[in-house]
């Protein structure tokens, strides 16, 4: 039955007050461990349609008479339009529609960063396009623009007021604490640099949009279309079948399809716009920078008695300000924690969620002043992380937490460390150092699946989601055929258009796997309930004695064994339908997910490389679906954190406000020649609380401890101190020049 | 412009200045080669011309004097499996240039080293980050 | 615009040239450079090696692989681009490849874009010049241009024959040029006499695929040991000896390269022994 609630929902780490329409969910859990299909590696559903370059993806859509969008950006980091004229452009030849400010969402006037759209032109190729964008006249009012956080946040140029938080009595704690470290930390902007650029292909069919978009929500980009053009929703048709990746940057619309969207209604033919690579490292979202002075006080036993932060979130001139401290609030048991976070509102490019936006940033902070307090006590960080165990979210109990476990499991990779030291010499410094991961995951209703069985036997799984190259499309068929009781290969999986399928929910904030696998879940027992029906009544025999096995309808009293296809062959053209929803999540309890990694690395204390060898990465997320696919996650988390943490950079012009880096030989993500041994393990325990599945989503945890346990490996290595992302030579150098300074001062080093 | 790409003669008429990326994507529809940068950083537009692995998108087409290969003329590569049974691909996006690169490389050394695929596949960029899976795949293509 | 290929010297009038098309292709897409006629000169630039010289068409993946090249070249085309890249370059193209200043490629209007000012020396140039960078502060990116300092090599055009030293100059407010060929010249050839030991040390921040941090080409002949630097000036450098490091000028945020090229010229010498 239908269920009105009140509830908070969680997306990324925003929490929401909203209503909800859920549906009971009677299934009882699997037991834990493997099933049949499920907890069983799987090759991927769509792999070789992708291996091959079949698979076509937004950016390979080409349709009959489609036209070529180009975006023209400000070139000032705050400016308004005062003047523009556009007729230049659409005299220039194959130009065929252009529109300026205001006449398309995402088209303001005023432009708040350099690269800021506000204005497009269509045209037969994008050559003709992009010239025609050169001819467009403007005349630009410059405004004020400030371009560093520090004087933005003490100017008050805020994102709304600072978040407070305040538990326990702060300063009561460090007055009285036998230590206190403060330490100061910065993380750089990062850009997330799906291969595929951000781009969409509309086209109006009679008062019908067809979108076909590169994102990770179909249904959000529906209804952001709809709300923003003022058209009914069920007019809007969104596509996105095969995508290259998103990281949390295709979350929405985006102008790029509201420009193709007006300028396809002004033409009467589809538009295609497409971000190039430059424009994808401007304008196309990132992880914003932080700064974050904390603190934490300790009894010289080990027990954190304080925590603190003052975060300043380099917002930028959009997006959302993430809860950088978060981790600090929720991952160790301490009574009094106090924290303020700051979102300077400066002229750069827009944040836009990126894998774990906020924690990744916290963490590092975090983890690397509990290590910082660890060597001033002079206690295994080990040991100093599992004094410190939070049993509750303050007073709020988990729905699952096996962090100790993680903790266990990691102890054989931290055991190396001696190991590892001695294998020092005069240049490289070896170390171990490890950090703990906290984060949602656990997603939420509402979802929905059908599912279709024709009379071959065969399933297909019909919700409109999403497989942004996490391989869910290969988890919904896991766990729709392991409840069926057949092979994965009777399975087939139909997703990513609207117009095709119920609603799912975004590709994001890890939520995939755990709000959609239930009501997969839930669609496949009602189909196959109305399998054991006709079985019931064909074979005269009691339905509670009969079930589905491999792929064979069989009876607990061992006289019947049909296959079922076979068995299917009587439905002829008919089919069974089944549906099945996402049940709510469980109430008064936070559901979050947990992790350990513990990582090796070599310092060159002459040069100051640095190189990640060995990373062991314990996760706890709950039921692992597909093992192959989640270590694929794991090492994929852990190479973007690398990447983050020793090269990455979007480096600006002070000056301008212009992004610097827009090219990928000056912005440096890891090749496979910086992939360490990476070792992947997972807790695989069902959360009991949580769903039918018990599982909880894996795309964002393995990249939250990455930079902080590599951070901790430099210290354990080297003595030295790194406070900044990336740890650049330059960053590495000064942490060792300053470890020196320490050590000639008499001061205890960490090592 | 005559171009041979899988074997096939193609008759191209196309601006000096024009791709190769262009011109197998726009006029030939062989959009398996994809655009991830555009301008020679990234690896994804890889194809092979006369054996060797170069970047079609800052590739001149009517500079382009050889045979040329692309995913495409690669489909039933036993790579192709290797690839699949490995988990080497997420999104995809980079992946055709992926085993395009690899194909070069098992051409020329059926069985590299771990040290020589790093080497030899530096210059594809996976965002998702399936170079461990890569290796595994390139390791073990002939299984 | 047009595309010939000329077969022979002879045939050559005006133009760009293009060899591979790494550096002109995209450089013409962003219009840093303009040409009406594109001019293929892989029929004409020999390539390959014979005894001590090297065609300058030879690609850096022919040379990677060539064991008859001396070390330090050798190591320094291994470490360049990427595969494909290497596979697609020429020798001669690599020797005069642009800038990879920032504000360069993106067209800020700077010296050596006839500009007034260097946006780097006074913005972001943490990747940049520790030498001779009080004009342009940019940091020349060839790996293989270091490596053929180092080995003294000679470079043969259509017109004359220089030293590689040669080849090169710092730009000033007369005359903004990065080299001293001249228009229509063409290189042919690089000679190299094969040196006792070489060496060529790389500091990159990625294993592979990144230009030069700091890259140090070391090579002893008879007459001495030569050390040359890439990433370190506007043009490829010649240090008199290993002090002579202590003389740079680096920019604020360029002091760490001083240490690290300290740190790979002392490694560089111990490896020739
Ligand atoms: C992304 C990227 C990364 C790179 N990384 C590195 C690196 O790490 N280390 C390194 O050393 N190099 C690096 N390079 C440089 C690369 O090796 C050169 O771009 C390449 O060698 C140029 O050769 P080409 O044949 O492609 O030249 P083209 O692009 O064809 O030409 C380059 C220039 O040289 C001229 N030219 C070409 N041949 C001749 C000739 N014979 N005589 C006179 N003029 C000629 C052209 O007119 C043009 O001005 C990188 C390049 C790119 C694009
Ligand atoms: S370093 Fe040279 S190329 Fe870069 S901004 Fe300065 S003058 Fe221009
Ligand atoms: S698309 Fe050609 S290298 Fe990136
Ligand atoms: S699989 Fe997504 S970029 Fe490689």
């Amino acid at each position: 039955m239908a269920r009105l609630i009140r509830t908070e929902k969680e997306v990324e780490g925003r929490f929401e007050e909203v209503w909800l329409v859920v549906e009971e969910d009677p299934l009882e859990q699997w037991p834990a461990g493997p099933g049949e299909v499920v907890g069983r590696p799987a090759v991927r559903k769509d792999a070789l349609e992708r291996v091959r370059g079949e698979a076509r993806y937004t950016a390979d859509i080409r349709l009959p008479g489609m036209l070529h969008a180009a975006l023209l950006r400000s070139p000032y980091a705050h400016a308004r339009v005062r003047r523009i004229d556009l007729a230049p452009a659409l005299a220039l030849p194959g130009v065929r529609a252009a529109i300026g400010p205001g006449e398309a969402p995402g088209l303001d006037a005023e432009a708040g960063y350099a690269g800021a759209p506000v204005a497009a032109v269509a045209a037969e190729t994008d050559a003709q396009a992009r010239a025609a964008l050169e001819a467009v006249d403007v005349e630009w009012e410059k405004l004020d623009a400030v371009l560093d956080p520090e004087e933005a946040v003490e100017r008050g140029i805020l994102h709304g007021e600072p978040e407070r938080y305040e538990r326990g009595d702060f300063d009561r704690a460090v007055a009285e604490a036998d230590v206190v470290v403060e330490s100061t930390y910065r993380t750089q902007v990062v850009l997330h640099n799906s291969m595929e650029t951000h781009q969409s292909v509309c086209e109006w069919i009679g008062d019908r949009l067809d979108i076909h978009t590169s994102t990770q929500y179909v249904w959000g980009v529906r209804a952001e279309v709809a709300r923003e053009l003022g058209i009914a929703a069920d007019r809007v048709r969104v596509v996105c079948e095969y995508m290259g990746g998103g990281f949390g940057s295709k979350n929405s619309a985006g102008e790029y399809t509201f420009a193709a969207a007006e300028l396809a209604r002004r033409t009467g033919r589809p538009v295609r716009c497409a971000l190039t690579r430059r424009e994808e490292h401007v304008a196309a979202g990132n992880r914003n920078a932080t700064l974050q002075r904390l603190t934490v006080a300790a009894r010289s036993d080990g027990t954190i008695t304080a925590l603190g932060g003052d975060f300043i979130n380099a917002l930028g001139w959009g997006g959302w300000s993430a809860a950088t401290e978060g981790p600090l609030k929720m991952l160790y048991a301490c009574e009094n924690v106090r924290t303020t976070r700051s979102t300077a509102k400066i002229n750069t490019p827009p944040m836009k969620a990126f894998r774990a936006p906020g924690f990744v940033e916290g963490t590092f902070g975090l983890e690397c002043l509990i290590d910082e307090l660890a060597a001033r006590l002079d206690v295994d960080p080990l040991e100093l992380r599992r004094m410190n165990y939070a049993s509750s979210n303050d007073g709020t109990p988990f729905s699952s937490k096996n962090l100790a476990q993680c903790y266990e499991r990691a102890r054989k990779h931290w055991d190396r460390r001696h190991a590892v030291r001695a294998r020092s010499d005069a240049t490289w410094k070896r170390g171990v150092g490890m950090a703990s991961q906290i984060w949602y995951g656990g997603g939420g209703p509402p979802s929905y699946a059908w599912t279709r069985v024709g009379s071959d036997g065969r399933i297909t799984v019909v919700t409109a989601m999403q497989d942004i190259g996490t391989g869910t499309r290969t988890a919904m068929a896991q766990i729709a055929a392991e409840e069926l009781g057949v092979p994965l290969d009777r399975v087939e999986v139909t997703l990513g258009d609207t117009a095709r399928g119920p609603y799912a929910t975004l590709s994001a904030g890890s939520s995939t796997t755990p709000s959609i696998g239930p009501a997969v879940r839930a669609a496949a027992a009602d189909a196959k309930r109305q399998i054991l029906e006709i079985a019931a009544q064909r074979y005269d025999l009691e339905e509670r004695i009969l079930d589905i096995r491999n792929g064979t309808i069989v009876s607990a009293d061992g006289n019947l064994s049909v296959g079922l296809a076979e068995f299917l062959e009587l439905l002829g053209s008919a089919q069974i339908l089944g549906k099945g929803a996402r049940g709510p999540n469980p109430t008064g309890m936070s559901v979050l997910t947990f992790g350990v990694h513990v990582v090796e690395a070599a310092v060159d204390v002459e040069t100051g490389e640095v190189r990640v060898e060995r990373v062991a990465a314990v996760h706890d997320v709950g039921r692992i679906v597909n093992p192959l696919g989640a270590e694929s996650q794991v090492e994929g988390g852990i190479i973007q954190g690398i990447g983050h943490t020793l090269s990455e950079q979007r480096l600006m012009d002070e000056e301008t406000g212009r992004v610097l880096t827009t090219s990928l030989d000056a912005y440096r993500m890891p090749t496979i020649a910086d992939v360490p041994e990476i070792v992947c393990e997972f807790v695989d325990e069902p959360d009991a609380h949580l769903t039918n599945l018990g599982s909880k989503g894996l795309g964002e945890p393995p990249i939250v401890p990455i930079a902080a346990a590599i951070a901790n490996a430099i210290r354990d290595a080297t003595g030295a101190d790194v406070h900044e992302l990336p740890v650049s030579r330059e960053e590495m150098l000064r942490a060792l020049r300053e470890a020196e300074k320490k050590e000639r001062r008499g001061a205890p080093a960490a090592v | 412009m005559k171009l041979v790409i899988n074997g096939d003669e193609h008759e191209v008429d196309a601006p000096v200045g024009a791709s190769l990326a262009a011109v197998l994507r726009e006029r030939l529809g062989l959009t398996g080669t994809k655009i991830a940068c555009n301008e020679g950083h990234c690896g994804a537009c890889t194809v092979m011309i006369d054996g060797v692995p170069v970047l079609s998108c800052i590739t001149l087409a009517h500079s382009v004097e050889g045979e040329v290969t692309t995913i495409e003329g690669l489909r039933d590569h036993p790579l192709v499996d290797a690839f699949v049974r490995a988990d080497a691909v997420q999104c995809g996006f980079c992946t055709p240039g992926q085993v395009v690169s690899a194909a070069a490389l098992v051409a020329a050394r059926p069985t590299p080293t771990e040290e020589e695929i790093r080497h030899a596949m530096a210059g594809n960029i996976c965002r998702c980050g399936t170079y461990p899976k890569i290796e595994e795949a390139i390791l073990h293509w002939r299984d | 615009m047009e595309l010939l290929r000329p077969s022979s010297v002879d045939e050559l009038d005006g133009g760009l040239f293009i060899h591979g098309g790494t550096e002109v292709v995209p450089l013409l897409r962003d219009g840093i450079v303009r040409a009406e006629t594109l001019v293929d000169v892989r029929g004409v630039v020999p390539r390959g090696v014979t005894g001590g010289r090297i065609g300058a068409g030879t690609t850096l993946a022919e040379l990677e692989a060539d064991a008859r090249v001396p070390d330090a070249l050798r190591e320094a085309c291994r470490l360049a681009a990427s595969p494909q890249l290497r596979n697609m370059s020429s020798l001669g193209g690599n020797l005069l490849q642009s800038t990879r200043c920032w504000y360069w490629r993106l067209k800020f209007p700077c010296r050596l874009h006839d500009g007034e000012r260097c946006h780097a020396a006074d913005g972001e140039h943490r990747e940049h010049a520790i030498f001779g960078n009080d004009y342009c502060a940019s940091a020349h990116p060839s790996d293989v241009a270091a490596a053929l300092l180092a080995l003294d090599g000679r470079v043969r055009t259509t017109r004359r024959e220089i030293a590689l030293a040669e080849l090169y100059r710092l730009p000033d407010e007369a005359d903004r040029r990065m080299t001293t060929l001249e228009p229509g010249e063409l290189i042919l050839e690089v000679e190299v006499q094969p040196p006792a030991a070489s060496t060529y040390l790389k500091a990159m921040d990625r294993k592979r695929w990144s230009f030069p941090q700091v890259g140090v080409a070391a090579a002893r002949t008879g007459g001495g040991t030569r050390i040359a630097l890439a990433g370190v000036a506007p043009v490829p450098w010649l240090l008199d000896g290993p002090e002579d490091v202590e003389r740079a000028t680096p920019l604020p945020r360029t002091a760490w390269k001083v240490d690290v090229a300290r740190a790979l010229v002392r490694r560089a010498l111990a490896e020739l022994g």
